[in-house]
């Protein structure tokens, strides 16, 4: 493009521009901008407190807390980190999008404004954003994905969740389920990424870390290898017995969590931060009380090589972009601080990264998410963020596609394997 | 057509048919409308047994909640920002490019204006990706031009169609007189052509300022604070924030479409003249 | 040379191109060739010529948008767009959209236009009624009928649980979305067909029906031989505008399905946003937005000479 218009062109524009500011008068403050996706009020709440108390701290620093919707927050994101008016803290799932993100220069490295301070982080947390040994944002939670249940619903239907342990341990219960006339799974699938999980979740089973890694290579037929194939074809068997409710490739997320918070669906497999998310978005705003609740992990498939062990999830967190304050980093270092974690920890928002949080936990449920994430070897960050922007979209769609009846699993799996070949 | 069969005193059967034509169609129009309306003043649960109806029970704070917070105001103000400077820039570039060409003849004059024509052949979402890399480059992105300039551009070849046929079209006289008295072109185009010419002025920038109002394509791309957003970027930030809350977005939806509705009561005459005009003349 | 109609006021000094010359720069003529002309021009090269030119160049990168272009990758981007089915079915939906339009929403707007261009109590508010759903936003009514969609709270649910059954959810089913927006479409647009037609029937010169009744033809023989024929500019104006605004559908889809499920909704601009704008695949974007170009340029050229050729 003539850069010799631009040229002129900008140098004009910014004529025009710095008039209206100096007209304006500018702000001698320090404005931290903070761009966020969560849609739970009561957690907003202590973001914010958190934000004022910061602010009380450090006179002359403001911190501008902006909200976009999950979806649309990854749908704008591209265009969003190109302006220079972007926003200073943006959340994040690491994975291959922060690859691509680091790579695309967007992002500030923070190494050393948090050398010392990072020691206090769960050694497995940090490395999730870090590249290269730089640092780009620092964790603020983890997560696991793994089924939710009611226990009155199951309780009616006679499904004892203890008993689910194997993949056809599911399907039968899911059976059950539609035979005492109850909707056995609720799903966001017009989101696309909440059917993921359960593709996902299979290869994990299915072919451990080891399949993983070797796609990434490219060996074994990459991701038209057996263990992805396998995957679609299991959870073909699931989406045959029309487990889900009605209509669910129009629920966005935040619907069905809300459906399940409803009391209206046995099961959903979800990320753990479901269990408190789910009374936000209830109709009653009080949702399923912490007896009616209960957790089991993704079954097993026989045969599979992951170990039963492994878990699916989120290491998620913030990112500093390039060119913010230093009081963006200042600031976001005060609110991944034992005291704010352990305050969440307690609040049941999230599962701490930051050493000596957990005893804020007091929950038994948070435990055994604790736990479980503790005692797991390979935790398989969601595919959609770790395979990278493109791809990761993808993958989303194929698998909506094998729930909707419009794909079959061999063309998702070559599907997926021809977008990681076209590349980012 | 008519006229035969209305001055006969009984009930004509075609008309009867007529009538009921066109009450289905009435109902098929104001039915999404009045239940949008209505029901911002009902309560969720309420909604769902009792869609169509008047509510039992009146629920303000839908309604109130939104007209006294920061960001429904803000979000109007945004558009009519954008509004208003596309229109103007629009109409002073427009009106200077038509008079050229209705009035003075120059080597390639009509495959300048061929070339503007290819302007209406395609529309702005085509090039809405290199638009952006464009606009980001020329270091707009984030601010009100950057939507401004690209809806300027794009609304050019319509205008400037429109308006020099208006311009051709006042009476050769007035501009052979005005030059023997030793006027010039741009004294002329001042003091004549533009008075004369408030009615298609009114036109287009009607057209303009109902196409900007109303436009989401460009606004999502180029802008990335909600501070700047217009009110159709807004209202789908606020519908993904609330998403099952339906009372709450159709609250929503009514106060912003309402500006609209107001306008297009006291300007009908306009906007409809302007929006089929610039469809038949074009 | 002749600045305008008229008897020029020096005959002969107009075969002079020395003294003309001199004549535009003293009335100002060359004045506003240089003041007036250039902003124009300028905009428009820079905002609308500019960028269809990038899109084909860029059309030939992989790229994600950040720095400079620098992966070639030729015409790989338009293969990658065929193979897409997202595309066929995208390009499928508008066609879709073009033939509701033509077949059903122009006819409806026709009919009106006749029982409307009349004068009757209450003709100019039932109107203006009828075009009101033109001047809102899409994205407002694209809204307003996901709303009347929805599964749970819609009006179309409603009618279901009137009689105890459980309503479809219409938007997330892929054989019933695309059937869902087309309605909305024709919701939409059909005042604004309308509203042309009943100009031009305004226009229309009353002696041609007089004579025509005067030789003793019915209703039904005005409409056809008289009425209709005397609307065909219109009528192509009308369908041109149609299919052109067809190609661009894009606010309207976003709210009600995002193209979906499973891009069965998808018109050829959604599946511009989704694939090139929302992943910054800007080559793959360019490439589709090269196609629509071609497809809309064609389709303009086309239609001008064949059907427009006394315009």
């Amino acid at each position: 493009m003539g850069s010799l218009t631009s040229g002129v062109l900008r140098r004009l524009v910014l004529a025009a521009a710095a008039l209206m500011v100096a007209a304006a008068g500018a702000a001698a403050d320090t404005t931290v901008k903070w761009l966020h996706i969560e849609v739970n009020p009561a957690q907003v709440k202590i973001w914010e407190e958190v934000a004022r108390a910061y602010e009380a701290a450090h006179p002359g620093v403001k911190v501008e807390m902006q909200f976009l919707e999950n979806e649309a927050y990854k749908a704008k994101l591209p265009t969003i980190l190109q302006s220079k008016d972007r926003p200073h803290i943006i959340y994040s799932w690491a994975g291959g999008v922060l690859k691509a993100q680091i790579e695309a220069g967007v992002l500030e490295d923070i190494t050393d404004q948090v050398k010392g301070y990072s020691d206090t982080i769960t050694p497995a947390a940090l490395a999730a954003f870090t590249q290269n040994g730089r640092v780009y944002g620092l964790p603020i939670a983890l997560s696991q994905v793994g089924f939710l249940y009611n226990k009155v619903l199951l309780a009616k239907a006679n499904v004892d969740p203890a008993q689910i342990k194997a993949w056809d341990d599911l399907l039968a219960a899911v059976t059950a389920l539609k035979a005492a006339g109850l909707t056995p799974i609720v799903v966001g699938g017009a989101d696309k990424w909440p059917l993921h999980f359960y593709w996902t979740h299979l290869a994990v089973r299915i072919g451990g870390r080891a399949a993983f890694d070797a796609a990434l290579r490219g060996e074994n037929g990459g991701f038209e290898g057996e263990t992805f194939q396998k995957s679609g074809e299991l959870f073909k068997q699931l989406v045959d017995l029309q487990p889900f409710q009605n209509g669910f490739l129009g629920f966005k997320n935040p619907q069905a969590v809300g459906y399940f918070g409803d009391g209206k669906a046995a099961m959903t497999l979800a990320i753990s931060t479901v269990y408190h998310l789910q009374r936000a978005l209830a109709a009653d705003k009080v949702g399923l009380g912490e007896d009616k609740i209960g957790w089991f992990d993704f079954p097993v498939v026989p045969g599979g090589k992951g170990e039963p062990t492994d878990t699916l999830g989120g290491i998620t967190g913030w990112l500093i972009t390039k060119g913010a304050p230093k009081e963006a980093t200042d600031f976001l270092e005060f609110f991944i601080s034992k005291d704010v974690q352990t305050k969440l920890a307690t609040g049941n928002f999230l599962i701490p990264v930051v050493k000596g949080a957990e005893v804020g936990l007091n929950n038994a449920f948070m435990k055994q998410i604790a736990d479980n994430l503790a005692k797991s070897n390979y935790h398989q960050n969601f595919y959609d963020q770790s395979l990278g922007p493109s791809v990761g979209r993808v993958v989303n769609d194929v698998t909506a596609e094998i729930a909707g009846g419009s794909m079959t699993p061999q063309q998702a799996a070559t599907a997926i394997q021809a977008a990681w070949k076209q590349g980012n | 057509m008519n006229d035969v069969e209305t001055s006969r005193p009984q009930l004509d059967p075609a008309v009867l048919y007529k009538a009921l034509f066109l009450a289905v169609v009435a109902t098929f129009v104001l039915v999404p409308l009045l239940a949008t309306v209505l029901g911002g003043f009902k309560s969720l649960g309420e909604l769902r047994v009792n869609p169509f109806g008047l509510p039992h029970r009146w629920e303000w704070s839908n309604y109130a909640d939104i007209l006294f917070s920061r960001r429904y105001w803000q979000l109007l103000r945004n558009s009519l920002i954008i509004s208003t400077l596309t229109v103007t820039l629009t109409l002073i570039v427009a009106s200077m490019a038509a008079f050229t060409f209705a009035h003075v003849t120059f080597f390639g004059s009509s495959m300048l204006l061929s070339y503007l024509t290819l302007g209406l052949l395609f529309p702005a979402t085509t090039a809405v990706l290199p638009l952006f890399i464009k606009v980001r480059d020329l270091g707009l992105l984030d601010s009100y031009f950057g939507v401004v300039l690209p809806q300027v551009a794009f609304s050019l070849a319509m205008s400037i169609l429109l308006l020099r046929r208006f311009f051709k079209d006042l009476p050769h006289e007035l501009l052979e007189a005005a030059l023997v008295d030793g006027c010039t072109y741009i004294n002329f185009f001042r003091y004549v052509t533009l008075p004369l010419s408030r009615p298609i002025l009114a036109t287009v920038g009607t057209i303009t300022f109902v196409n900007s109002w109303n436009s989401y394509l460009l606004p999502l791309v180029m802008l990335n604070t909600d501070d700047l957003y217009p009110w159709p970027l807004g209202i789908m930030v606020y519908q993904g924030e609330y998403s099952s809350e339906w009372s709450l977005i159709l609250a929503f939806i009514t106060l912003t479409i309402l500006p609209t509705i107001i306008l297009f009561i006291f300007a009908q005459k306009h906007i409809v003249a302007g929006l089929t005009a610039g469809a038949v003349k074009g | 040379m002749r600045g305008y109609s008229g008897a020029p006021l020096l005959a002969t000094a107009e075969s002079s191109p020395w003294l003309l010359a001199r004549r535009s720069i003293s009335d100002g003529r060359f004045a506003v060739l240089v003041l007036f002309l250039p902003p124009a021009l300028l905009l428009f090269t820079l905002f609308v010529v500019l960028p269809i030119g990038e899109a084909a160049w860029y059309s030939g990168f992989n790229w994600n948008g950040f720095g400079r272009p620098t992966a070639w990758i030729g015409l790989d981007n338009y293969r990658f767009v065929l193979e897409t089915r997202a595309f066929w079915l995208a390009l499928r939906n508008n066609g879709l959209i073009i033939a509701v339009s033509l077949l059903i929403q122009l006819p409806l707007a026709l009919t009106l236009a006749l029982i409307l261009a009349e004068r009757f109590r209450g003709v100019v508010a039932l109107r203006m009624l009828f075009f009101l759903p033109y001047i809102l936003a899409e994205i407002a009514t694209g809204l307003i009928f996901s709303f009347v969609y929805d599964g749970d709270y819609g009006l179309v649910a409603s009618i279901w649980h009137w009689f105890g059954a459980e309503a479809p959810h219409l938007l997330a089913n892929t054989q019933t979305a695309m059937v869902a927006v087309l309605l909305v479409i024709v919701w939409k647009y059909f005042g604004f067909h309308m509203m042309l037609y009943i100009a031009a029937l305004q226009g229309m010169d009353r002696s041609l029906i007089e004579a025509a009744r005067i030789d003793g033809a019915t209703r039904p023989q005005l409409l056809r031989y008289v009425v209709i024929p005397t609307l065909y500019p219109t009528i192509r104006l009308s369908v041109f505008f149609s299919i052109v605004g067809s190609l661009q559908l894009f606010d309207l889809v976003m709210p009600l399905t995002r193209g979906g499920p499973a891009d069965s909704s998808n018109t050829l601009v959604t599946f511009l946003y989704n694939n090139g704008i929302s992943r910054m695949r800007v080559g793959y974007g360019s490439a589709i937005g090269v196609i629509l170009f071609v497809i809309c340029v064609t389709f303009a050229f086309t239609y001008k000479r064949w059907f427009m050729r006394d315009e």
